[in-house]
């Protein structure tokens, strides 16, 4: 290793604390407003369950069984305390297990977001590296304009007209379902490329413009110019001394966009009908199934979140001038 | 050197420009524009493709695609409109109040901000109009309030920008009032970074509408609205795929427009982020 | 005044003739280079100094072909008598690093931060196929105790913001030195330390022109720097060079009022001049 080793200063170990309290504090925050966003959701949850002849007497019995007969605050500690012990409640609907429901489609719904974001950077750091190096040419401007038409197209329309030609035309893809992985790896992948797809491209729209950005600065600077003045041609002065550096740049935004791209499957996996968190959000309003919109909204809230703090620490750790640069 | 270079730059803003004002003119005279009514039923011509009656075509029960996707137009800018003005109002309120007056109003303000700007703006808006109730009202209401912390965020940043000229200090030192000093020398100064987020929020409304409308949870059938047109259309996509495809294409074009005139904004007012 | 200070029987490492250097702009055209002519012998240091905007840099920049894709380069520019400007690329690029070394300004901005500083130092040896593997982590080592570097086993694989300034830009001058270069190409390399540092930064360029024979082109806004270690200068302004002359003449009797303006601009100047022009 260097000579110095810097170990992390005390100022790093205090910026860490901050963001794991304002992690906490968004935490804490962000289930009291979905709690009692959901308790106000209109049209009752016994009303949901038993049907719109219930008797007052059936409903009252069920909000008595489920505690809906309670002050809100009540509700809301009990909640808290058993999603806290690992405990996330049973469906009003069907009288499930929330909790191992919720690990299934959490697996699901990663796979989903984690191949749109394998696409999303499969098209995002070729064009965007493509474009900066021909920076203010025509095919910058083509990959330019590609990308802002990228990033006008709904994807539950792209999802649509993917269907029409693959599914409906050209009889390629099946429409939708979901196999797992597990059990058959081929079927699982071609059930996922639409969806993949239409997430995937969506967000390379701004993924693009940031590796052309990032690019660009990066080829402006000294040490672009030190490796063509050691006669470095430009495959090795793109490949080894620029790239890198741009990526760092990009990752940090990039990470930003897989946890956006976790948040944004709802409709994706609506339209395919795949049973991941998304489509239990809507599962849960559909049917004023509180603990499974609870779940699952708190847990999409809670990834995104976690990922917004792992990019944090980790732009924190990786910063050349803190520590070594060992991802590069 | 991208000031001398940048021509494509502006000519897509003005392509952008041309697309914004069509789609606000058809949406404000879509009853003079659209040959038929958006729930006039023509039961012989159902799934009709495209002809010289109806040039893009009928739905399932016989309307004219055109005619709906038209009127959609106005639901698609109303919420956008509003939206987008809630947002930039509100959001500017607060970021003006947390940078001007600083202190434990700043501190509590920017934190309720950070955690409603943590949340994944389409969960966000899905599980707020499952909260408010499914109406075009209350997807105004949603979106605009995913806006807030952005503009909030922006609002205070510039607030805090314009503190530090010597002009704000001057005029506290001659007893000017705090409200003629945010409305005098504040808003003037950070207007421009505003709106150029608004025209972002704008186009980024049109979608989040779309979407909200599409899963069920915006605009209620019959009343049409691009997600909704696009969420039916999807039932008979193999014998009459216009029903999604004109909707879906209006969209595009929509939001196409919205981002270039927002490209072009942010290019004039903003010279340092050009590349 | 001499149009260039050749000297009898011997070829120049550098000649540059009547070179020209204009950006096209949309409102016309910029000449950043207006008609420079120049030489740098062997074992000479040049200086060539101008305040910013003089057209140095561009002019250092030419000769490497390292300018802005804009550029428009006329005139002529002979490494050792060959022509450069006619060169293409891929000639260009065995030039590079070989025989002509760039010694930046700001070394920690010319470090790649992604590379250890051993790679970065061995990498015109590589990239020229001069050496790998084991044999090139010697001569990595020896480039390094011959600039002066701190435990040269330990910085090897440092990363360059690990070290100081100083150390920063003898890696940077190691890697210059790397294939015993004709021409040094040194680009304000002591602008960015403080005085003590420049000062060992200076011996170590006058050891090396001593030894190694190559002449060194020294780009420079700082008259002191100038006398303290050149041997020619030319003063450039807007482009052209309007005075050149042995440093000794040039700054003792200077002709042109530029240069009487850059010399009244520095005003440390008085005492070391006895001492100028060995």
């Amino acid at each position: 290793m260097g000579p110095a080793f810097p170990t992390l200063t005390e100022s790093i170990m205090t910026a860490l604390v901050t963001r794991l309290l304002s992690f906490l504090f968004a935490l804490v925050v962000a289930s009291l407003l979905l709690f009692v966003a959901i308790k106000v959701v209109p049209g009752t949850a016994a009303g949901a369950a038993l049907g719109i002849d219930a008797t007052p007497q059936a409903i009252a019995r069920f909000n008595a069984t489920h505690g809906l007969d309670r002050p809100v605050y009540v509700q809301y500690l009990e909640w808290a305390s058993n999603t806290l012990h690992g405990d996330f409640g049973t469906s009003f609907q069907n009288g499930v297990d929330v909790g191992p429901e919720l690990g299934r489609r959490f697996l699901v719904t990663l796979e989903l977001a984690g191949l749109a974001f394998i696409v999303a950077n499969l098209i995002a750091i070729p064009l965007g590296t493509w474009a900066a190096l021909r920076h203010q040419r025509a095919s910058d401007s083509i990959i330019t304009t590609l990308a802002t038409l990228f990033g006008a197209v709904p994807s539950f329309f792209l999802a649509t007209l993917l269907i029409l030609l693959l599914t409906l035309r050209l009889k390629l893809l099946p429409p939708g379902g979901y196999i797992p992985f597990s059990q058959d790896p081929v079927a699982n992948l071609r059930l996922m490329v639409m969806p993949a797809l239409s997430l995937g491209i969506v967000s390379s729209a701004l993924l693009v413009r940031i590796m052309r950005a990032a690019m660009i600065e990066v080829m402006s600077s000294d040490f672009i110019r030190t490796a063509r003045a050691k006669g470095a041609p430009q495959r090795v002065v793109v490949l080894r001394h620029a790239i890198r550096n741009a990526l760092s740049t990009y990752l940090n935004v990039a990470a930003v966009e897989f946890g956006f791209l976790f948040g944004s499957v709802v409709v994706i996996e609506d339209i395919f009908r795949i049973p991941g968190l998304g489509s239990f959000v809507l599962t849960g309003i559909l049917n004023r199934d509180y603990p499974v919109l609870l779940a699952s909204a708190l847990s999409i809230t809670v990834f995104v979140l976690v990922v917004n703090l792992i990019v944090d620490v980790a732009v924190q750790l990786l910063d050349p001038r803190v520590t070594d640069k060992k991802a590069a | 050197m991208g000031r001398e270079i940048n021509w494509p730059r502006w000519r897509l803003a003005l392509i952008g420009g041309v697309i914004v004002l069509t789609v606000l003119l058809v949406a404000i005279f879509a009853p003079q524009v659209a040959p038929y009514g958006p729930l006039d039923l023509d039961v012989a011509q159902m799934l009709s493709p495209p002809t010289a009656a109806h040039p893009l075509g009928t739905d399932e029960l016989g309307r004219d695609v055109l005619s709906r996707a038209i009127f959609a137009t106005r639901v698609s800018m109303q919420v956008a409109f509003t939206a987008a003005l809630l947002g930039l109002v509100v959001g500017t309120v607060i970021g003006v109040l947390a940078a001007y007056f600083g202190g434990w109003l700043d501190l509590v303000l920017m934190r309720f901000m950070e955690v409603l700007f943590s949340f994944p703006a389409i969960l966000l808006a899905v599980v707020l109009m499952a909260a408010l109730g499914t109406s075009v009202f209350n997807a105004m209401l949603a979106i605009g309030i995913i806006f807030i912390p952005g503009f909030s965020r922006l609002a205070r940043a510039a607030t805090q920008a314009v503190m530090r000229q010597q002009y704000v200090e001057a005029a506290q030192a001659i007893g000017m009032g705090h409200t003629r000093i945010i409305a005098r020398e504040v808003l003037p100064n950070i207007i421009a970074p505003l709106l150029v987020e608004a025209a972002a929020a704008f186009s980024y409304a049109i979608l989040l509408e779309s979407m909200l409308s599409f899963l069920g949870l915006g605009a209620q059938p019959p009343d049409p609205s691009w997600g909704n047109m696009i969420s039916t259309g999807r039932g008979f996509m193999a014998q009459a795929p216009w029903i999604s495809v004109v909707p879906g294409c209006a969209i595009f074009l929509t939001v196409l427009g919205f981002n270039l005139v927002g490209d072009g904004l942010r290019d004039a007012f903003d010279p340092h982020l050009r590349d | 005044m001499v149009r260039r200070h050749a000297r009898p029987g011997q070829q120049p490492v550098l000649a540059i003739d009547d070179l020209r250097v204009r950006f096209r702009r949309r409102r016309g055209v910029v000449t950043a280079v207006d008609g420079v002519t120049l030489e740098v012998h062997p074992g000479e240091i040049v200086g060539v100094i101008g305040e910013s905007g003089s057209g140095k840099s561009m002019t250092a920049f030419s000769v490497m072909r390292l300018l802005p894709k804009t550029a428009d380069l006329s005139g002529s520019i002979r490494l050792d008598g060959q022509e450069l400007t006619a060169l293409p690329e891929a000639a260009m690029r065995d030039v590079r690093g070989n025989r002509i070394a760039l010694i930046p300004q700001d070394a920690l901005q010319s470090l790649n931060p992604t590379l250890r500083v051993g790679f970065q130092v061995g990498e015109p040896i590589a990239l020229h196929r001069r050496g790998t593997g084991t044999g090139l982590r010697g001569r990595v080592l020896d480039l390094m105790r011959a600039v002066g570097m701190a435990r040269p086993e330990q910085t090897v694989r440092a990363w360059p913001h690990q070290l100081s300034g100083g150390m920063q830009q003898r890696a940077m001058i190691a890697t210059g030195l790397a294939l015993e270069p004709r021409l040094i190409i040194a680009d304000e390399p002591t602008t960015a330390l403080d005085v003590t540092v420049q000062a060992g930064i200076l011996d170590l360029l006058r050891a090396i022109r001593d030894r190694s024979g190559a002449g060194m082109m020294f780009i420079t806004h700082d008259l002191g720097v100038v006398a303290e270690l050149c041997d020619y200068v030319y003063v450039m302004n807007g482009g052209r060079v309007v005075e050149h002359g042995p440093v000794e003449q040039v700054l003792t009797a200077p002709a042109e009022d530029y240069t009487r303006m850059l010399l009244a601009a520095t005003p440390s100047l008085d005492a070391p001049l006895a001492e100028v022009g060995t």
